[in-house]
């Protein structure tokens, strides 16, 4: 099954009815486009477990789906969230690079762009967006950060907070 | 969370029972239950008008409640399509609604300066208190029923959530509660009624989000 937006559709409104071969299928496939999804956004070691939950949160939020309307822009709401909420948490990784083959597939179409995290995340002013990246994202501790892009620490930390209270106001906006 | 994703899929596909899709219509006739509810307690608790009841209405009360009841009807729809989540929704219509709201106490605050410190009178505030006490509660019913269908959504900004249900439980409460309160002057209505719905939004904003994370 290609994973288009009608047959993602058409898999959860059959899901939503209890048909488990659908579910399954979906599932398969929501797993791998939210690889994708993810991956310039999160550090590797995460990735997994990001995914993980998100299919969590679809399974229990499967109620929410309006089957007149499209599928995509549901899962990326739900996973722009389970997102921020884990930026949220903080962590700290070694592992910094992101891995290159979910990055970059240049043949996207429009509709995945609109609700990609890259067009998310480029809604932030450029030093909230560089705290967050470097903090969160990379992995880097505050001071780190500090000294990598010349904001204060104390300044990181604002730029954090404001940076994730943004996002969360924005998070269904296309 | 540290197994492996197929067991994870295995395991939801196993758990996965039929859902009924959340519906606009079933989540605003349940605000609106709500509010009828609301509304049959004010006549039990504290009696209707009898201008009300006599068929004779003033314009005042005619707009203010009309004003009210659009705001905490607008606001109930957002917070009911907010359950369902989608990237490109817009929800900020209500936004409208709660401008022409605001025109009440615009007017109050103009026509209180006005008149002076007379339209402030010690019996006025404490009547006014009431109505905001009163009104501030009688939207819990409203509140509760949004707050549970809201658990029942994904709301991806509980913040913004929250503050519309404080504002559709306020719009509403105090809109169920005008039909008992006597004053028709704007001076009552745009302070202690919009106060009442104030109150509820800041109430709503504060505590309603940490009930309907997921």
């Amino acid at each position: 099954m290609k994973s288009d937006e009608p047959s993602l559709a058409r898999l959860m409104a059959m899901a939503q009815q209890g048909d488990r071969l659908a579910y399954h299928t979906l599932l398969m496939e929501c797993r791998v486009w939210l690889k994708r999804y993810f991956a310039r956004r999160v550090a590797p070691n995460h990735l997994e477990d990001l995914v993980q939950e998100t299919l969590l949160a679809l399974h229990r939020k499967l109620a929410t789906y309006d089957p007149s309307r499209a599928f995509l822009p549901w899962l990326a709401a739900i996973a722009r969230y389970r997102w921020v909420d884990q930026l949220r948490r903080v962590y700290r990784t070694s592992e910094i690079e992101l891995e290159d083959e979910f990055i970059g597939s240049s043949d996207e179409p429009a509709i995945v762009a609109r609700i990609s995290l890259e067009r998310l995340f480029a809604q932030l002013p450029s030093a909230q967006a560089q705290a967050i990246e470097l903090v969160k994202i990379e992995g880097l501790s505050v001071a780190e950060a500090s000294r990598a892009c010349g904001q204060s620490e104390s300044l990181i930390k604002v730029n954090i907070h404001r940076g994730l209270k943004k996002l969360t106001a924005m998070i269904e906006r296309a | 969370m540290s197994r492996d994703s197929n067991s994870l899929i295995t395991e939801l596909v196993g758990g996965l029972k039929p859902v009924r899709p959340l519906r606009l219509s079933g989540g605003l006739s349940f605000a609106l239950a709500g509010l009828g509810v609301t509304l049959a307690a004010v006549a039990l608790l504290f009696g209707f008008r009898a201008d009300v009841l006599a068929g004779n209405f003033d314009p005042v009360f005619l707009l203010a409640t009309g004003l009210f009841f659009l705001l905490g009807l607008a606001a109930s729809a957002t917070v009911i399509v907010m359950s369902r989540p989608h990237v490109g929704s817009d929800h900020s219509g209500w936004r409208w609604a709660a401008a022409m709201a605001a025109l009440l106490p615009i007017a109050a605050i103009i026509t209180g300066l006005k008149r002076g410190p007379a339209a402030m009178s010690a019996a006025g505030a404490g009547h006014g208190l009431d109505c905001l006490i009163a009104g501030s509660a009688l939207g819990l019913l409203v509140a509760a029923a949004l707050v549970w269908w809201l658990r029942r959504g994904a709301p991806t900004s509980p913040e913004r959530a929250g503050l519309l249900t404080g504002i559709a439980a306020g719009s509403f409460g105090i809109f169920a509660f005008s039909f008992h309160c006597q004053y028709n002057d704007i001076v009552h209505i745009g302070l202690w009624h919009g106060l009442a719905v104030a109150v509820s939004a800041g109430l709503g904003r504060l505590f309603v989000p940490r009930l309907i994370r997921w």
